[in-house]
């Protein structure tokens, strides 16, 4: 029971279910409230929390930086996400719980972050297709089966199937009829040659 | 927006205020606009509507997390079949024709050799939906008709029908991915078109497609196949 924790969230019924779910881990010494972004750095200063758990709607990317900085690593940081945040934001934080996980995994999620296991680096969002799977979708718009494209590639049919998962996944395109309109607007392929 | 679970109590003006996804219910309960202040419930007596049937069916197509229960029970399967019926006729008659009046004005707008492609992929995607809308007019929808009317007359009787709502269940696959791609494509890869309203305005009947599809998918899972189930129970 050495350890304490802010929570610093406006919606009070969001903040309460935090507070009640970390008390119930039985580590933390106290369990604080913050409510608006104004009294937070003040709370920070004065409690020197190990960890906090905070809405990124109340703390701008600089902020974050600088105390992490301020803490060398001390303080771990966690964001508690209901809407839709920038990325480069969400991947400043030590980790992200979601409103809709359930207890056990937020209470999973803040002894990792007090393991002191390395903060998660959350992928950055690559979102240009690599050298393979532009190879993958320049066959799979041509109109070839995995198998085919396998064979054509020297690679594995899960090889190939990994490879168009990660195509949907970038494109946000599952159909091939999808991908081939995308195909051809980028000059992957020629009209030509999906006639 | 907030959730909005109706009553018979709610003034139907208030109801569409509230929630616009509600305005295309209307032509599928037979209701006009022009209702003045009357209330769910004077409409629905006006019309001849279960009043339990539309509320029930409003909340469920309105609310994704709404879960209709008990209130199964006594549904008019009939009642429930002509809506369904009158939804796949909006569809048909009304909204994918205006879509792809639509697409062609986009492709018009475009000057891109691709929009051949776009069309041809567009076009696809509405066999899709008009496949299945037709499957379910011509064959599910007469297997559930002749069920409930084998159990109206007490004839029980099901040999010479070779069908159950299981079969249904099973097809029923999602048609919105090919959707949901045209929407990426639009969105984020087409190039500039001259007229960038036209653009903007087939996204939007696009998107309000897709979720009244979602929301009468909704309709399907949570109210036709657990009645049905129901009534083949009832015979078996």
């Amino acid at each position: 029971m050495s350890k304490s924790l802010i929570i610093a969230e406006q919606s009070e019924i969001i903040r309460k279910g935090l507070v009640y779910i970390a008390e119930a881990i039985g580590i933390f010494r106290s369990v604080r409230e913050v409510a608006c972004s104004s009294a937070l750095m003040d709370h920070i200063e004065r409690y020197q929390p190990d960890v906090l758990i905070i809405n990124p709607g109340m703390v701008s990317i600089e902020n974050l930086e600088n105390l992490k900085e301020q803490n060398k690593g001390d303080l771990k940081i966690a964001a508690v996400v209901y809407a839709l945040f920038d990325d480069d934001l969400l991947n400043a934080f030590d980790d992200v719980i979601m409103v809709g996980d359930t207890r056990q995994k937020i209470q999973r999620k803040i002894h990792a972050l007090l393991d002191k296991t390395p903060p998660r680096k959350a992928s950055r969002p690559e979102n240009t297709l690599s050298a393979r799977e532009l190879d993958v979708l320049k066959l799979l718009v041509k109109g070839l089966s995995n198998k085919e494209i396998s064979d054509k590639l020297f690679i594995s049919t899960h090889t190939v199937i990994s490879h168009r998962k990660n195509i949907t996944h970038k494109l946000n395109i599952k159909s091939v009829a999808g991908l081939t309109v995308y195909a051809i607007l980028n000059e992957i392929i020629s009209m030509e040659e999906v006639q | 927006m907030q959730d909005l679970i109706i009553s018979g109590k709610m003034k139907m003006a208030d109801i569409i205020n509230h929630d616009k996804r509600a305005l295309v219910l209307m032509p599928r309960f037979g209701i006009e606009l022009g209702f003045g202040d009357q209330t769910v419930k004077e409409i629905c007596a006006d019309k001849g509507i279960d009043t339990d049937f539309f509320i029930l069916m409003v909340n469920v197509f309105l609310n994704p997390g709404y879960f209709p229960d008990r209130k199964l029970k006594n549904l008019d399967v009939d009642m429930l079949l002509l809506y369904l019926e009158n939804s796949h006729k909006y569809y048909l008659e009304e909204k994918i024709p205006y879509l792809e009046n639509l697409l062609e004005e986009f492709k018009n707008s475009v000057d891109h050799p691709v929009t051949g492609q776009l069309e041809k992929f567009f076009t696809q995607y509405i066999d899709e939906v008009k496949d299945h809308l037709a499957y379910e007019d011509h064959t599910a929808f007469p297997y559930v008709a002749a069920l409930s009317e084998q159990i109206r007359k007490k004839q029980l009787d099901l040999s010479g029908i070779d069908y159950n709502i299981g079969v249904f269940e099973e097809r029923h696959d999602n048609i919105e991915e090919k959707l949901s791609d045209l929407k990426s494509l639009l969105i984020k890869y087409f190039p500039t078109s001259n007229d960038r309203y036209i653009r903007i305005r087939l996204l939007n009947e696009l998107m309000d497609f897709e979720e009244d599809l979602i929301n009468h998918a909704r309709i399907e899972d949570k109210v036709l196949i657990p009645i049905v189930a129901q009534l083949e129970q009832k015979i078996s």
